[in-house]
């Protein structure tokens, strides 16, 4: 997919302005920190590409960085290699390393996976002391210069540099457009949600990181060119990964232009301040770079981009009318073509044919306490069996067992006949199974179709077919007219429209919808209850779960109760709202005792 | 002694309790009964200051609550009895009475109030250097109840303490709540699932349901209205 | 034979002296995370300024001439504690308290991140700081014990020879471990730290200040390493980066005794310790602390919650 000239035009403007400034520049000392900006822009991007978009912080970024410094300046030394073909090997030897340390660290949660990345550039480091490679020097090539990149002009340094990051931008930005950043985000909002949409996480994390790895290795062996010399602690060293890291998050996280920006700032003003005045306070670059995260932490979490952004937007919305963000009665809105749900509704006749969905003798313990009890259910196609019972029963723990999120003790998950058991999340997506959540996550900064197309990565092919889907699947809910607007901006009622829509563009064929109607008003829950019962008229069945059983009675065909993890009983919401079981689990013995006089 | 007033709370995006107001007198048994999702939690969360609220206000004893911070408030009189039991695991029995006993009216009357903890309480006694997370929940629910009571507090509240236990164990905790109560006179407020049960011994009760009051009376008004089990059931 | 007997025992008594320090070391970040939940990747550097200000405490502030060489570091080494505990409660009231405590606990993962990001900055400014002020010769805390050794033996011509100024070190070590184990667990104010570490919300329910125990955890868990610093800085030279050789010893210590148990943080770090000092049996000198990176990874993939864990596990 071509970046448009929209987007290309600020890289083009950037290029030749950082070009006709650095061209203009005689000092060699300046020439280099001119260089050096670019090396760790692009050492940021790709930093980003990992930490940004997927919001899994690696503070071993060096590891990469490294590799390809000590590939490329061996390869020279030991096999007289040029660097033209080095820096690819660099890349290639990076992208490896990346796909080794992320495999098995990718297991790990939150701050065990951040101490793991901190800790292979710093064994790497005494590995590489312990060799002997303390100090390596790239030998001068007088005789020729060119074929080992070894020029007299800072300058022409500047201008490859510039070639690197123009190259690594628009892979960026291409990575930021396809469905490959999308799922990133995705997994940085809601690893889980983004699994059930059906994004195998994994996979998406392991490109991530090999990607990110090829372009830290391509950049580090480029510095090991520029600078002529490598020690372990100028590539492996922890401040190597600190840089990344305050230049990307400093700029902006998870943005092209952040680490640009982050770079353009912060390098000239260590570099210089280290030059002026680092004999006097040698390490000035360390406290400089440490205030800048600080600082950047406390003030503007996501960088200096998104703060500007956020400002702007905000200038330019309130000069302007706010659109009216409630359904006034004569927007003509898809909403109310759908007539609410009323008492007086005829109950759906569902033959009893087409067992869609069955579960049979699901058990599933925690420790000593039995979460669901031998469990078994049956999915009618096109039905809509709402699940209840009162705190604790198992309900969420149930849609997580037919989910994938949760392996059963016992017990079998049949859909058409096949076993579900054992598959991943976004196996069972792909199966036809869509879900949503309590806690919603959306992407506060993107539009709702953006949001939605996560959902349809699953079954589209192409990106263009994703947003057909997801167009689709906006339609099906109601939300055509504002589908263009941030989900930051959205009511609760849309927000769970908007959820119903991303579980919608994978086209399943059996919704689970987990307190969808949670925090709606009378009016609102009427509304979305009505879009759930349009979708089981066009084919969807759907198990929902649910609190407010104000709503629920109007809207399933029937109910199982679950007490204590087993089901109490299951039938028609008239008779269950009255039998003396359902009524003692919910209000207790004494209460049904009495009631039954 | 307690007045809440058109309150209005909820997390992040979403409105759980919506202009609930309810009154506690002094040496009142006051209950709140509903389904799950109503708010009853949420409430307790938000007179503790875990959950801070959007709109209206709870005064204790003609002090505005809101305006002080949540680890003061129990130094205030309120004593909280967490839902699911919540003792601190990896303490003793005695440590978790003690901790229970940080307020100044608790250090005060330590002597006193342990000695009476133990009377009513005797299991508590029993397994004093027992490590709280290896009790039954039902000695759980008696050790956060002893905790609550080593604050010396003015209000006693209790967030289901029935449930995730047995019914036979769930009228023990009761029977023993309703001795301590004739014999301190404490104020209490209750909320439970187990409707009858709560509203017996009440003085009054009140029925909280997507977010609001929808019914309230005492034992004999309630027990006989169908609205009570329609809240819980829908229909 | 004899000289292998010799060889290992030699190295299983350093481990166990060294061990000590490291377990103290490690309480000191234990009791951070233990009650905090706090990833704080300055701690090494706070060690750092602990080892420096034990020595300016011994040289330029008068404690070498007013109690001489023998007992003079290890008074400077224990009044670095509470300078340093005090640094550290103002580093957390102004900064840390912004990333982490009740304001942050509903933030779930945002949290975290937060104070990685923050702690790192610290290191940064800490390091590269501390470079300036303390410039980078190398410092270390003379004391005659260092030099001198008590013989064990010989047992069947074996002996073991205990470094004095280690012996003592280990010694001191395990008495400020003695002292913080029974604040920990008897007085009220371990008690409120415990209980705010197992259950933070029903700590307040209770009365107790959260933030507050906080602080006191961070300043407390800052005192203690600052003092297992200093006792290191009187048998190894140390300048500004120094903390950085430690970040992973503190937190393979702390992983393997099992996050949140300081106890266990404390055998964590002597394991450590014996790791370091037992691989040089079969490994180079260099790569000592390239062995312990990777029973640091080993640790984290497969046994995560660490050897030495609580009796019962947090709710």
């Amino acid at each position: 997919m071509m970046p448009s000239f929209r987007s290309l035009a600020p890289v083009l403007v950037f290029a030749i302005l950082y070009a006709a400034v650095s061209l203009s520049v005689t000092n060699s000392y300046y020439q280099l920190v001119m260089t050096l900006v670019l090396v760790w822009a692009v050492f940021g991007l790709s930093w980003n590409i990992l930490s940004g978009y997927t919001g899994l912080i690696s503070f071993g970024h060096a590891a990469f960085f490294g590799i390809g410094a000590y590939t490329t300046a061996l390869g020279q030394i030991y096999f007289d290699l040029s660097p033209w073909l080095l820096i690819p090997i660099a890349a290639m030897l990076g992208g490896l390393a990346g796909l080794l340390v992320g495999f098995p660290t990718f297991r790990l949660q939150g701050h065990y996976f951040a101490l793991a990345m901190l800790a292979y550039p710093l064994a790497i480091l005494y590995v590489v002391e312990w060799l002997g490679f303390q100090e390596v020097t790239l030998p001068i090539k007088r005789d020729n210069p060119f074929a080992y990149m070894q020029f007299s002009d800072g300058r022409i340094y500047t201008m490859l540099a510039l070639a690197m990051l123009i190259g690594t931008i628009l892979l960026t930005q291409w990575v930021e457009r396809s469905r490959f950043g999308m799922a990133l985000l995705a997994i940085k909002q809601n690893e889980a949600a983004a699994e059930a949409a059906g994004i195998n996480t994994l996979v998406w994390k392991l490109r991530a990181i090999t990607l990110s790895g090829a372009i830290a290795g391509a950049i580090g062996g480029f510095y090991a060119i520029v600078l002529l010399v490598v020690t372990p602690q100028s590539v492996f060293g922890m401040l190597v990964s600190a840089q990344a890291l305050t230049v990307a998050m400093f700029g902006g996280v998870g943005t092209v232009w952040g680490p640009v920006i982050g770079a353009v700032i912060l390098i000239p003003l260590a570099e210089t301040l280290n030059a002026e005045a680092g004999t006097r306070f040698p390490g000035i670059q360390g406290v400089i770079f440490g205030l800048a995260i600080i600082s950047v932490i406390l003030i503007a979490p996501e960088g200096l981009f998104w703060k500007v952004r956020d400002f702007l937007r905000k200038r330019r919305s309130t000069s302007q009318p706010e659109p009216e963000k409630t359904t006034p009665a004569g927007v003509a809105h898809p909403m109310a073509a759908i007539a609410p749900a009323t008492a007086g509704a005829p109950a759906r006749v569902s033959p009893p044919e087409d067992i869609i969905l069955e579960v049979r003798g699901l058990s599933r313990s925690f420790g000593g306490l039995k979460a669901v009890q031998d469990v078994s259910l049956q999915l009618r196609k096109n039905a809509i069996l709402g699940i209840i019972g009162p705190n604790g029963a198992g309900k969420t723990t149930l849609f997580n067992l037919l989910n994938g999120f949760l392996l059963p003790d016992a017990g079998e998950v049949l859909i058409d006949g096949h076993n579900m058991v054992g598959r991943k999340p976004h196996e069972l997506c792909e199966a036809g199974i869509g879900r949503t959540f309590q806690i919603m996550r959306p992407f506060l900064r993107m539009s709702i179709s953006d949001n939605v197309v996560v959902g349809a990565y699953v079954r589209a092919k192409t990106d263009l077919e994703a947003r057909k889907l997801a167009e689709g699947a906006i339609a099906r809910v109601g939300l055509s007219s504002i589908a263009h607007r941030m989900a930051g901006e959205l009511t609760t009622k849309e927000l769970r429209l908007m959820e119903l829509a991303r579980a919608l563009a994978s086209q399943p064929r059996i919704l689970l919808l987990d307190e969808t109607l949670a925090g709606l008003g009378h009016g609102e829950a009427d509304e979305v209850v009505g879009v759930i019962q349009r979708l089981a008229k066009e084919g969807v069945t759907i198990a929902i779960i649910e609190h407010t059983m104000q709503s629920m009675v109007r809207l399933v065909d029937s109910f199982v109760v679950l007490d204590h993890g087993a089901v109490l009983m299951e039938g028609e919401p008239e008779a269950v709202t009255r039998d003396m079981r359902v009524i003692e689990a919910y209000l207790g013995k004494k209460w049904a005792a009495h009631a039954q006089h | 002694m307690l007045s809440i007033d058109n309150l209005s709370a909820g997390y992040s995006a979403i409105p759980v309790l919506k202009d609930v107001s309810i009154k506690v007198e002094a040496g009142q048994f006051v209950a709140i009964v509903g389904p799950n999702g109503a708010g009853k939690t949420t409430l307790f969360k938000t007179i503790s200051g875990i959950v801070r609220p959007s709109a209206g206000a709870i005064t204790f004893e003609g002090a505005d609550l809101l305006s002080i911070q949540p680890s003061r408030r129990a130094h205030l009189g309120i004593a909280h009895v967490p839902e699911g039991r919540q003792v601190f695991a990896s303490l003793t029995v005695m440590e978790n009475l003690e901790v229970g006993a940080t307020t100044e009216a608790g250090q005060r009357d330590w002597k006193r109030n342990i000695e009476r903890i133990f009377e009513w309480l005797p299991v508590l006694a029993e397994r004093r250097e027992q490590l709280a997370g290896t009790l039954s929940g039902g000695q759980q629910q008696m050790l956060s109840i002893g905790r609550g009571l080593a604050s010396s507090p003015k209000l006693l509240m209790l967030d289901e303490p029935s449930m995730g236990l047995a019914p036979a164990i769930a009228d023990f905790i009761f029977d023993r709540l309703i001795e301590i109560r004739r014999q301190s006179g404490l104020t209490i407020l209750l909320v439970e699932q187990r409707v009858a049960e709560a509203l017996e011994s009440a003085d009054h009760g009140y029925v909280l349901e997507a977010g609001r009051v929808v019914l309230e009376g005492n034992n004999q008004t309630l027990r006989a209205d169908d609205r009570v089990r329609r809240a819980y059931l829908g229909m | 034979m004899t000289q292998f007997l010799e060889g290992f025992l030699q190295a299983l008594v350093a481990g166990l002296l060294i061990g000590a320090i490291y377990g103290l070391m490690c309480v000191g970040l234990g009791l951070i995370f233990g009650v905090m939940r706090v990833i704080n990747f300055a701690h090494g550097d706070f060690m750092m300024l602990g080892m420096y200000a034990a020595f300016y405490c011994f040289t330029a502030l008068g404690v070498q001439t007013a109690f001489g060489n023998v007992i003079g570091p290890f008074v400077a080494i224990l009044l670095a504690g509470p300078i340093l505990a005090v640094f550290g409660y103002a580093v957390h009231r102004t900064l840390i308290s912004r990333v982490s405590g009740t304001r942050t606990s509903l933030l779930e993962g945002e949290g975290h991140y937060a104070q990685l990001v923050l702690t790192l900055g610290i290191a940064l400014i800490l390091q590269n700081g501390g470079l300036i002020v303390f410039g980078s010769v190398l410092a270390s805390i003379r004391t005659p014990l260092s030099s001198t050794a008590w013989e064990l033996g010989p047992f069947f011509d074996v002996s073991v020879f205990v470094n004095k100024a280690r012996g003592i070190d280990a010694v001191v070590s395990l008495m400020t471990m003695t002292l913080l184990a029974l604040l920990i667990t008897r007085s009220r104010l371990g008690k409120s730290l415990r209980a705010a570490a197992d259950n933070p919300v029903a700590a307040t329910y209770m009365g107790v200040d959260v933030d507050r125990a906080h602080r006191i955890a961070f300043a407390l868990g800052t005192g203690v390493t600052a003092i297992a610093g200093g006792l290191l800085a009187t048998n190894y030279p140390f300048q500004p980066f120094v903390g950085l050789e430690y970040v992973i010893v503190m937190y393979a210590g702390v992983v393997l005794g099992g996050m949140g148990s300081i106890i266990g943080a404390f055998w964590g770090g002597m394991t450590i310790g014996l790791v370091q000092q037992m691989s040089t049996i079969v490994l180079p000198t260099q790569l000592q602390n390239a062995a312990i990176f990777v029973v640091f990874l080993l640790i984290i993939f497969f046994r995560p919650q660490g050897f030495f864990g609580r009796l019962v596990e947090r709710t």
